[in-house]
């Protein structure tokens, strides 16, 4: 376990992931107090081109572009980081015990897991959306975890069965141990690898959505995110009029924070798989 | 055969649990639905339409098991009642215009990424270590954690709105009249190219990354050495014994992503104003219509079904053993 994170933290993609996404949760915990100007504050003309008042110019209404991002970031990282959170331990709870229970209980909760995944999400999520109507961060990220579990049940399941037949699994139920406690302690330590992934991959599928579903105008427009910036912009045609700086800060927030987390998942997987890792010595070898 | 079977059988129960989601929600929201629409409607629904309303979410006299058997049965004579916002057009006839040209932008864009991201895919892990895959791997997952939302916008600015090389929304220009000829295909192209060039994007980094990790554990097993021993050609190991079987995966997760490249065009579509199942979507978000939302998902829930299906065939067709099963 500690020789998995201490190479982990070796690997140069997972230090610049890490350092990316420390960046955001920095920004989400502190950004108010570094920010040029309150989320709603009008602080110039309708669409100034970015300048050294406004690093990234103003919005229709006179808004500063960079303020409103920093102060979104709170909101879409908490819709992200909680809606994360839901679907990894659904997807681990479900995975798990039909993984290792197996029989009627593996049968039922593999179909339920099967049928969250065909499903399509999106066109799910703007029909509960739609009757929901204005939409909370709250209600968004119950929304997304709700719909988006499938993924990780399926992969700890599999995972699981794999680890039932072990020795060390036979013996803990040799001895007597409660169920609860062969999942809890034997089973889920050694699947912390999945986990991690699946919690990561879940972080950075919620936050992408909720800005898509409050693009869509299905959202709160009201709570500043990345999303209802992204809202107002379209909604304001800003692109048309040629005021790229509306849409450019939230969309590059989305991606740095996006390509840091998938750097994460990457070095992660590089860490837990050693065939998939390029060894630095092969780099230098004559070709 | 049986496996087909077992398959077919579970799309019929994940059809239905659709179908409950859209028979619940309108019934688990505080007031009647019905009205609330038609008050929102105002002028534009005439008051005969109420009860045609009325039956599209299956509110007939009756119990609730009554009603849910009336809906079920309407869903699945593929009856989706009246559209609000395109009245009075059913939802049916909305649907069945747009759906062409989403099913243009996803089957094409998905082509070519699965075609071309496979291919990226066998030549990183051939060389894996190398010049390419140390550049292309990082890269392809980098393309992969940027929404769609974002490329698509950033792709309107730049090639439409700035450089105007490729028109910024519509499926063909409004001058020319629809018809087989070489002018109307030609625009159709032109204004697919941009929507489809985003999808693509959007989809190729999966491709690659899913790709080169099964080929590198595949290159590992005995029989890839067992063939290179035997002097077997470079190209039939790399094609025919190791990318045959690292296919599989890809096969399978072709299916399962086609709805997140479902969703990914709703995105596309509406940033570049194109008439497909998105935009159309998006005006009956903003007028609430909901009959349209909710026709929508059974029609993405049975396009999802229809291409897991084929997966089910294709792997079939790939993998021997589960043929014998």
């Amino acid at each position: 376990m500690r020789a998995f994170f201490t190479s982990l933290l070796a690997n140069r993609k997972a230090s610049i992931g890490a350092g990316i996404v420390a960046f955001f949760l920095a920004l989400a915990v502190f950004g108010p107090l570094v920010a040029p100007a309150g989320p709603n504050q009008r602080v110039g003309r309708p669409h100034e081109a970015p300048s050294a008042a406004h690093l990234m110019g103003t919005t229709r209404m006179g808004r500063d572009v960079l303020a409103q991002t920093i102060h979104g970031t709170r909101t879409s990282l908490l819709v992200g980081l909680s809606a994360g959170l839901m679907i990894t331990a659904i997807g681990t709870a479900v995975g798990v015990t039909a993984g290792y229970l197996g029989g009627r209980v593996d049968e039922s909760l593999n179909l339920i897991t099967n049928v969250v995944l065909v499903i399509p999400n999106l066109p799910l999520m703007l029909v509960l959306a739609a009757f929901i109507g204005a939409a909370s961060p709250a209600t968004i990220a119950l929304i997304i975890a709700g719909t988006a579990w499938g993924w990780g049940a399926r992969v700890t399941r599999a995972q699981t069965q794999s680890l039932r037949s072990r020795d060390y699994i036979h013996a803990a139920e040799l001895l007597g141990e409660p169920t609860w406690r062969i999942l809890a302690c034997e089973l889920l330590p050694n699947l912390v690898s999945i986990i991690g992934f699946n919690f990561i991959g879940s972080v950075l599928y919620a936050v992408v959505t909720e800005a898509t579903l409050e693009f869509l105008g299905l959202g709160d427009a009201l709570k500043v995110s990345w999303g209802t910036l992204l809202y107002n912009a379209q909604t304001t045609s800003a692109l048309q009029v040629g005021a790229w700086w509306e849409v450019a800060c939230p969309c590059l927030a989305l991606v740095l924070f996006g390509s840091g987390l998938s750097l994460i998942n990457f070095a992660m997987d590089e860490v837990a798989n050693p065939r998939l890792r390029t060894l630095r010595l092969k780099l230098r070898a004559p070709a | 055969m049986s496996f087909l079977l077992r398959r077919a059988g579970f799309y019929v129960v994940a059809f239905v649990v659709a179908a409950i989601f859209n028979f619940l929600l309108p019934r688990l929201m505080p007031g009647n639905p019905v009205d609330i629409m038609f008050a929102q409607a105002g002028t534009v629904l005439p008051p005969e339409s109420l009860e045609a309303l009325k039956a599209t979410f299956g509110f007939v006299d009756g119990p609730w098991p009554v009603q849910f058997g009336r809906y079920l049965a309407s869903v699945f004579t593929f009856d989706l009642g009246l559209s609000v916002r395109f009245h009075p057009l059913t939802v049916n006839a909305v649907l069945m215009q747009a759906l062409p040209w989403t099913l243009l932008l996803v089957l094409t864009s998905s082509l070519i990424a699965f075609l071309l991201g496979s291919a990226l895919g066998i030549r990183a892990a051939w060389r894996r270590g190398g010049a390419f895959d140390s550049f292309g791997a990082p890269a392809a997952l980098m393309i992969q954690a940027v929404p769609p939302l974002v490329t698509s916008l950033v792709a309107l600015f730049v090639l439409s709105i700035r450089l105007k090389w490729l028109p910024t929304g519509y499926a063909w220009a409004p001058e020319l009249d629809p018809g087989f000829t070489l002018a109307f295909v030609g625009s159709v192209l032109v204004h697919a190219a941009l929507p489809i060039l985003t999808l693509v994007v959007a989809q190729i980094g999966g491709y690659v990354v899913t790709m080169r990790n099964s080929m590198i554990n595949l290159l590992g097993e005995d029989y890839i050495t067992l063939a290179t021993a035997k002097g077997l050609s470079d190209g039939r190991v790399r094609y025919a014994y190791a990318a045959r079987n690292a296919l599989l995966p890809t096969v399978t997760s072709f299916a399962m992503t086609l709805g997140a490249t479902f969703g990914g065009a709703l995105i596309t579509e509406i940033v570049f104003n194109y008439p497909g199942l998105g935009y159309t979507l998006y005006q009956g978000i903003t007028a609430r219509d909901y009959p349209l939302i909710q026709g929508q998902l059974m029609l993405m829930t049975l396009a999802m079904l229809t291409a897991n299906f084929a997966a089910d065939l294709l792997c079939l067709a790939l993998d021997p053993r589960l043929r014998r099963a």
